[in-house]
C-alpha cells in the first residue's frame, strides 16, 4: 500500500469512527515505524479484515509456532444467531483458526463455558460450523477439567480455569464488543468468564478486580477483538437489531488492557471509563494510554 | 422359523423405540429432526381417551388408525411383534421358567377392569390413560429413571478411570467414553425428583415378570385390553390339524395365556408369538386367515364390569373435589411449560409420558406428585432452580403427543408468560447486602430485558457511601423464564424466583389491571 492509499484509507476509518479523537490515533499510526502494538481493521468481508488486521501485527506466524497447540476462545455465551451481536462473529473465529493452521499450528481447540445451554449456543452462534469447518477441536466443556490456579490478586485468592487454556502453547482471545450492566462494556478481559469454573457469576461483587486477576493468570498471546458487529445495548444477551452497529471491524494486539481500552472507543468510552482497564493499567497488566501506543489502522 | 422371524420384528422395534428416544435430545438446531413420538402417535389408547377426555383428536391420530385395523384383522400382532414393553417383558420372562398357566389364567380379565376403569373416567373428562399405557410408563420410566441411572453408571464408571489413572488407560477409556458420548449418554447426566419412585414402579413391572412371564401383558396392560377387544373378530386365526392330541406342550411357552386346557385357544389372548407353531411335537398347529369359528370369547362377568365402570366414574369426583379445584387457589410454583393449555384442558389432555422432560434443554422440567392433584400425576413442571426455560426452545411443544403443550412457533413462545418473577428483598446482595451484583439482569433474555437495574446509593456498615445497581422486574416484559432463578448466585433459596402469577394460559391467575401501565 503507497502513502497517499493508505492516507485515504485512514480517513474514511476515521470518520467512519464516532469518536473525532481518534483521528489523531490515526495519523499516529501512519508515523509509525513497523512494530504495532495495535492493529485495526476495517472493511467489507469479515474473514478479509481479521487477516489483514493480522498481516498488519506481522501476521500469525510471528505468534503461533510450528507444531503449538493453539486455543482460540470466542465468546459463545448466548444462544442467539450472529446477527444480533451477542456471540463472537463465526467467520472472524474461522479465519483465525485457518490461520493458526496456516503458520503451522498442530491443533486449534474452540470452546467456550457458555450461560444459555451449550448445544444451541455453539450451533445458533455459527461458530461450531465455521470453526469446525476451519479444522478446529470444537468441544464442549468437560467439567471435569477445572484446575485450581493460584492468583493471590486483588480479590481472587484462587479460581479454577480450564485445563486446555492452562495446558496450550499459544491462547488467542476473540472476543466480542458488547454493552454490559455492570461493567458497562464486555470485551477482551471479561472474555475469560468463559474459562473460569465454579459459581462464577459471584465475580460480579468485585467485577473490575476479578477480571484483572483472571486475565493476569490467563495471559492470551493475542487479542483478536470481533466488532464486525458491536452490540450497544441491551447486553451482553441483546435480542434486537436494532441495538447493533455494523462496524465491520477487527482490531488485533497483544496487550490485554490496551485492547479493552481501544475498545471502549468504539460505544464513545475511554478506556479510563471502564473499571478494569483502569484497575489492569494499574496492576501492569497493560497499557491503558491508548497515545503511547502504536496503532495503524488499516482500511480492506 | 416364524418365531424367529417374530424374534427379529421386536428387536427391530425396539431399536427403533430406543433410537428414537435417545434422539428426543436438542442437538442445538430449532427442530429435533426425527418423529421421536412416532410409537405414542401409533397408540389407539391414547388416541380414544384424549378424544374422550380433551374433546381434541390428537395431532398424529391417523397412525393409530391403522393399528386399529392392523389388530381388528390380525389380532395382537402388535403386543407380540412390536410393542417395546412388550418385548421387554419378553426378554425378562426368560429369567423365569416356563410353566404353564394354570389357574392363573383367569387374571386376564383384571385389564379389561383396568380398560374400563380408564374409559370411564374419560367419559367423564378424567385422563387416567398416561399412568397406566404401556408406552407411555415406558417413555416416562426410561425419560426420568433408568436413562439417568444408565448414564450415571457409565459416567462414574469413565470418571473413576478418569481421575484414577491419567496415563495410557485414560486415553482408551476415554476414546471410548467420548463415543459414547456422541451415540447413546444424554449430553447432560439427567436428573429428576422422583426418579427413585418412577423407576422403582417400571422395575416391579418387568418384576412381575418372574411370577409369571408377561404378567403385564397378560392381566395389567390396558392398551393389550383394548387390543383384544378390537381382535375379536380377527382373521388371522389359529387351527389344529387332527394330529393334535392336546399334549399342552403349547401352553407352557404360550406368551399371552391364551391356550389352555391343552387345545383350547382364546383368540383375543393371542400375541401371535408363534411359539406354539414351532414347538408342537406333531406338527399340528399352524395359523392362517379364516373366518370360521365364533368370535373371542370375552366373559367380564356383568358384575365384574358394573364394579370397574362404576369405579372410573367415581373416581372423577374423587379427584376432583381437591382444593385445588377451588378458583383461586392455586399453588404458586406449579409453572406448567410455554404452551400448555389451561390448567383443566392441560390435565384432561397430558399423558404423562415424560417425552417434554426429556427432551427439555435445561432438564428444568420435572414429574410432580400430587402438587396438581393426584390427577396431576408425573406431568410436568419447570423447576427453575433445576432448570430454566430456554428463551429460544420450542422443544417440549413439539414432542407433546397429545397437544397438551401446544407447538408453538417461536415468536409466539417467547411472548408466553408461563409465570413472573419477583426480587425477595431481603436476599437479594444489593438490596440487603449493599453488594454489587447484577447476574439476574445479565441473563434476562427479554429485548428490551424484562430486569432493569436501578441505581441507589447506600450505606454500609461503616457508613460509606456504596453505589449499587438494584434489579427491579418489569412486570409486563417478564415471560417468567426462570433463568434468573436459576442463575441467581443466592444459592438455596434464591433472591430472584418465579411463580406462575401472570401466566398467559390462564384467565384468572393474573396480577395486573389489563391496559394499565406499571
Amino acid at each position: 500500500m503507497n502513502r497517499r492509499g493508505f492516507l485515504k484509507n485512514a480517513a474514511v476509518v476515521g470518520a467512519g469512527l464516532t469518536l473525532s479523537g481518534t483521528c489523531g490515533l490515526v495519523f499516529r499510526a501512519l508515523e509509525a515505524s513497523e512494530r504495532v502494538d495495535l492493529a485495526v481493521a476495517q472493511g467489507g468481508v469479515p474473514s478479509q479484515v481479521t487477516r489483514a488486521a493480522i498481516d498488519v501485527m506481522g501476521g500469525m506466524k510471528r505468534f503461533v509456532a510450528r507444531g503449538d497447540v493453539v486455543v482460540v476462545k470466542p465468546n459463545i455465551g448466548w444462544d442467539r444467531t450472529p446477527e444480533y451481536a451477542a456471540t463472537t462473529n463465526p467467520e472472524v473465529v474461522g479465519t483465525i483458526v485457518r490461520l493458526c493452521y496456516e503458520a503451522g499450528a498442530k491443533k486449534v481447540k474452540v470452546f467456550d463455558r457458555t450461560v444459555s445451554d451449550a448445544r444451541r449456543c455453539y450451533r445458533q452462534s455459527g461458530i461450531a460450523d465455521a470453526a469446525g469447518a476451519a479444522g478446529a477441536e470444537v468441544s464442549h466443556i468437560d467439567d471435569r477439567k477445572f484446575r485450581d490456579v493460584r492468583m493471590n490478586g486483588l480479590v481472587l485468592k484462587s479460581w479454577p480455569l480450564y485445563v486446555d487454556v492452562l495446558e496450550a502453547d499459544k491462547v488467542i482471545n476473540v472476543p466480542i464488543a458488547k454493552e454490559h450492566g455492570l461493567s458497562r462494556l464486555t470485551l477482551g478481559m471479561k472474555n475469560w468468564m468463559g474459562v473460569m469454573g465454579g459459581w462464577r457469576s459471584r465475580i460480579h461483587q468485585s467485577i473490575d478486580e476479578s477480571l484483572v486477576d483472571v486475565a493476569k493468570a490467563v495471559k492470551p498471546t493475542l487479542t483478536v477483538l470481533d466488532a464486525v458487529r458491536i452490540l450497544t445495548a441491551n447486553g451482553p444477551t441483546g435480542g434486537s437489531l436494532s441495538d447493533v452497529k455494523q462496524l465491520n471491524l477487527v482490531a488485533v494486539g497483544t496487550d490485554q488492557v490496551a485492547m479493552d481500552s481501544f475498545g471502549a472507543t468504539l460505544f464513545g468510552f475511554k478506556g479510563s471509563d471502564l473499571g478494569y482497564v483502569r484497575l489492569g493499567a494499574k496492576a501492569g497488566l497493560g497499557v491503558m494510554d491508548l497515545a503511547k501506543l502504536k496503532i495503524k489502522k488499516i482500511q480492506v | 422359523m416364524i418365531k424367529n422371524l417374530r424374534r427379529a420384528s421386536q428387536a427391530v422395534f425396539l431399536l427403533l423405540f430406543l433410537f428414537l428416544f435417545i434422539q428426543t435430545e436438542s442437538k442445538g438446531y430449532d427442530d429435533l429432526g426425527y418423529p421421536v413420538r412416532l410409537f405414542l402417535d401409533f397408540d389407539p389408547l391414547i388416541f380414544l381417551t384424549t378424544l374422550l377426555a380433551s374433546h381434541t383428536v390428537p395431532v398424529a391420530f391417523y397412525l393409530s388408525v391403522i393399528l386399529i385395523v392392523l389388530t381388528i384383522f390380525m389380532g395382537r400382532v402388535f403386543c407380540g411383534w412390536v410393542c417395546p414393553l412388550g418385548t421387554l417383558n419378553n426378554m425378562t420372562g426368560t429369567l423365569r421358567k416356563a410353566r404353564p398357566i394354570g389357574d392363573r389364567r383367569r387374571l386376564y380379565r383384571w385389564k379389561y377392569y383396568i380398560l374400563l376403569f380408564i374409559l370411564a373416567a374419560a367419559l367423564f373428562r378424567l385422563h387416567l390413560t398416561g399412568v397406566l399405557d404401556p408406552l407411555s410408563l415406558l417413555i416416562r420410566s426410561l425419560s426420568v429413571s433408568i436413562y439417568p441411572l444408565i448414564n450415571y453408571a457409565v459416567r462414574s464408571f469413565f470418571d473413576t478411570i478418569f481421575f484414577w489413572n491419567p496415563s495410557v488407560m485414560v486415553q482408551g477409556s476415554e476414546f471410548l467414553y467420548d463415543l459414547l458420548k456422541r451415540s447413546v449418554l444424554a449430553f447432560e447426566q439427567p436428573f429428576f425428583v422422583q426418579s427413585a419412585f418412577v423407576g422403582l414402579l417400571f422395575l416391579i413391572v418387568l418384576g412381575l415378570n418372574l411370577i409369571e412371564r408377561r404378567f403385564w401383558c397378560k392381566f395389567l396392560c390396558p392398551l393389550g385390553a383394548l387390543l383384544g377387544v378390537l381382535s375379536r373378530y380377527a382373521l388371522l386365526r389359529r387351527s389344529l390339524s387332527e394330529g393334535c392330541d392336546a399334549c399342552g406342550a403349547c401352553e407352557t411357552l404360550c406368551q399371552g395365556g391364551a391356550i389352555h386346557d391343552g387345545d383350547r385357544w382364546n383368540l383375543s389372548e393371542c400375541l401371535y408369538c408363534m411359539n406354539c407353531d414351532d414347538l408342537c411335537p406333531r406338527n399340528a398347529v399352524s395359523f392362517g386367515f379364516s373366518a370360521k369359528g365364533a368370535p373371542a370369547a370375552l366373559d367380564l362377568g356383568r358384575r365384574n364390569v358394573v364394579i370397574a365402570f362404576a369405579s372410573g366414574l367415581v373416581t372423577v369426583p374423587l379427584l376432583r373435589t381437591t382444593a385445588l379445584s377451588k378458583p383461586g387457589y392455586v399453588n404458586p410454583r406449579l409453572i406448567r411449560p410455554p404452551g400448555a393449555l389451561e390448567e383443566r384442558e392441560f390435565l384432561r389432555a397430558c399423558i404423562k409420558c415424560g417425552e417434554c422432560m426429556k427432551v427439555c434443554i435445561t432438564n428444568g422440567l420435572q414429574p410432580i406428585l400430587f402438587e396438581a392433584g393426584l390427577e396431576g400425576i408425573w406431568s410436568p413442571v419447570l423447576i427453575p432452580r433445576i432448570g430454566y426455560c430456554e428463551y429460544r426452545c420450542t422443544l417440549c411443544g413439539q414432542v407433546c403427543p397429545t397437544g397438551a403443550i401446544a407447538r408453538l412457533p417461536l415468536e409466539e413462545k417467547q411472548k408466553v408468560k408461563i409465570g413472573l418473577a419477583m426480587i425477595d428483598e431481603g436476599r437479594c446482595l444489593p438490596y440487603a447486602h449493599a453488594t454489587p451484583c447484577i447476574v439476574c439482569q445479565e441473563a434476562c433474555p427479554t429485548s428490551p430485558k424484562a430486569i432493569w437495574l436501578e441505581e441507589a446509593q447506600v450505606r454500609n456498615r461503616e457508613g460509606r457511601v456504596v453505589r449499587v445497581k438494584r434489579p427491579r422486574v418489569d412486570l409486563e416484559l417478564c415471560i417468567g423464564c426462570g433463568i434468573c432463578e436459576t442463575l441467581c448466585p443466592v444459592i438455596g433459596q434464591p433472591a430472584i424466583y418465579v411463580t406462575n402469577v401472570g401466566e398467559s394460559r390462564s384467565k384468572t391467575n393474573q396480577l395486573l389491571l389489563p391496559g394499565a401501565a406499571t
